[in-house]
């Protein structure tokens, strides 16, 4: 689904370190208050930004943060900690660390912000007609965009057959089951090792 | 420091609720909960914990915390963080809150990166990882089959949903201009209107 073009084809134009670092931070943040439904919705983003525009991570790099992200303890959206290492590994470890925690820092200063905001408003919020109308209206527009970054998921990771099985049976079985989604993983990395799953 | 100063409550003492919590017992409340949701369901450890274990606000109170939560944007279990220590110390209470939510697990996460950054070119890791990645793919796409019921029966709401997905899709239309274009439509179409009867 990935051609190996993108692979070869990107070349973002580099600027200078501080210069790549006050464009990470800058982008994150803009990002923040985008971030509908739990902040799923901006995993395509995510992947357009670090894989496509500014080079940060290949594809499969970035599917396999972003099950890390998912396979860790704790809210999957610190996957942007991790995009802000890939973005910076180049420069060593330290830099990507300071990268990380630049790049979570963006992320989450802005909503976090206007949360604060809206709890200490919230009794005026609470009936207000701005509040119901976003409410319904951004809901159905939620629903299409997690859709949407099902699928950029779903073609990032597989490369073949047995992968979209895989994918296709854990999505039935998460929506199915109650099992933890550390088993299919598990599971599905067994197969990998195998050397049934391919990429 | 400012133990002594009492703070404005957004949650008022009510019987049967422990004394508000100072920033200390904040953070050590929500490390708690972040430890004690290892393996899943942050949500249900932070209700049990806050509500049930320390008693710090009625079941109501953390009901409207989830609501807020879910209504703006942020991560759910992050805004809920920000939400209990806002009802307590205001934006200061929302930092520790959410420093204590997030330092173990953020840790854990970033030494996994560290990790895997150094070892993901050897064939045996890309390997498993060509695996556990498919099973996480899985997880995404099952993640808008999951809200579907809610919108089933609204046709508008499901015509919205299609409309998103082949503009982002088909016409390559980016995030934030999509929101930006739908969401005030999208607004003005559910607009509370006076003469109907709102269904909740």
């Amino acid at each position: 689904m990935n051609t190996p073009f993108l692979f070869l084809s990107c070349t973002a134009p580099s600027p200078t370190q501080l210069g790549e670092f006050l464009r990470l931070i800058w982008t994150f943040l803009s990002l923040s208050l985008f971030s509908l439904g739990g902040g799923n919705t901006l995993l395509t983003e995510y992947h357009h930004i670090s894989v496509a525009q500014f080079c940060w991570l290949t594809a499969s790099q970035f599917s396999d943060v972003y099950a890390l992200a998912e396979a860790a303890p704790g809210p999957s959206s610190m996957i942007v900690g991790l995009l802000g290492m890939g973005a910076a590994w180049k420069e060593g470890p330290w830099m990507a660390l300071v990268s990380a925690y630049a790049a979570e820092l963006s992320i989450l200063i802005p909503s976090t912000l206007l949360m604060v905001v809206a709890c200490l408003s919230w009794k005026r919020l609470e009936h207000s007609p701005w509040r119901l109308a976003f409410e319904r209206g951004l809901g159905p527009i939620t629903l299409g965009i997690l859709f949407v970054v099902g699928l950029k998921i779903l073609n990032t990771a597989n490369h073949g057959v047995p992968g979209y099985l895989v994918s296709i049976v854990v999505c039935v079985l998460m929506l199915r089951t109650r099992v933890s989604p550390l088993w299919f993983m598990a599971v599905a990395g067994l197969l990998g090792g195998l050397g049934i799953i391919n990429r | 420091m400012s133990a002594t100063q009492p703070e404005p409550q957004l949650i008022p003492a009510a019987p049967g609720l422990a004394p508000p919590p100072c920033l200390r017992q904040l953070f050590i409340g929500m490390l708690q909960v972040a430890l004690s949701s290892f393996g899943g369901g942050l949500s249900a450890w932070s209700q049990r914990i806050v509500v049930e274990q320390r008693r710090w606000m009625s079941d109501q109170d953390f009901l409207t915390g989830l609501t807020v939560a879910r209504l703006f944007p942020g991560p759910n279990q992050i805004n809920m963080a920000v939400y209990i220590g806002t009802s307590f110390h205001g934006l200061v209470g929302a930092l520790v809150a959410l420093a204590g939510m997030l330092l173990v697990p953020f840790t854990l996460l970033m030494g996994l990166g560290l990790v895997y950054f150094q070892v993901h070119e050897i064939p045996a890791v890309d390997r498993v990882l060509a695996g556990v990645v498919a099973a996480a793919a899985g997880m995404a796409l099952s993640m808008g089959f999951k809200i579907l019921h809610t919108y089933w029966r609204d046709r508008v709401a499901l015509l919205l949903a299609a409309f998103t997905f082949v503009a982002m899709v088909v016409f390559h239309v980016r995030l934030i201009p999509m929101v930006l274009v739908a969401g005030p439509l999208a607004m003005a179409w559910y607009w509370p209107r006076r003469t109907d009867q709102e269904p909740s």
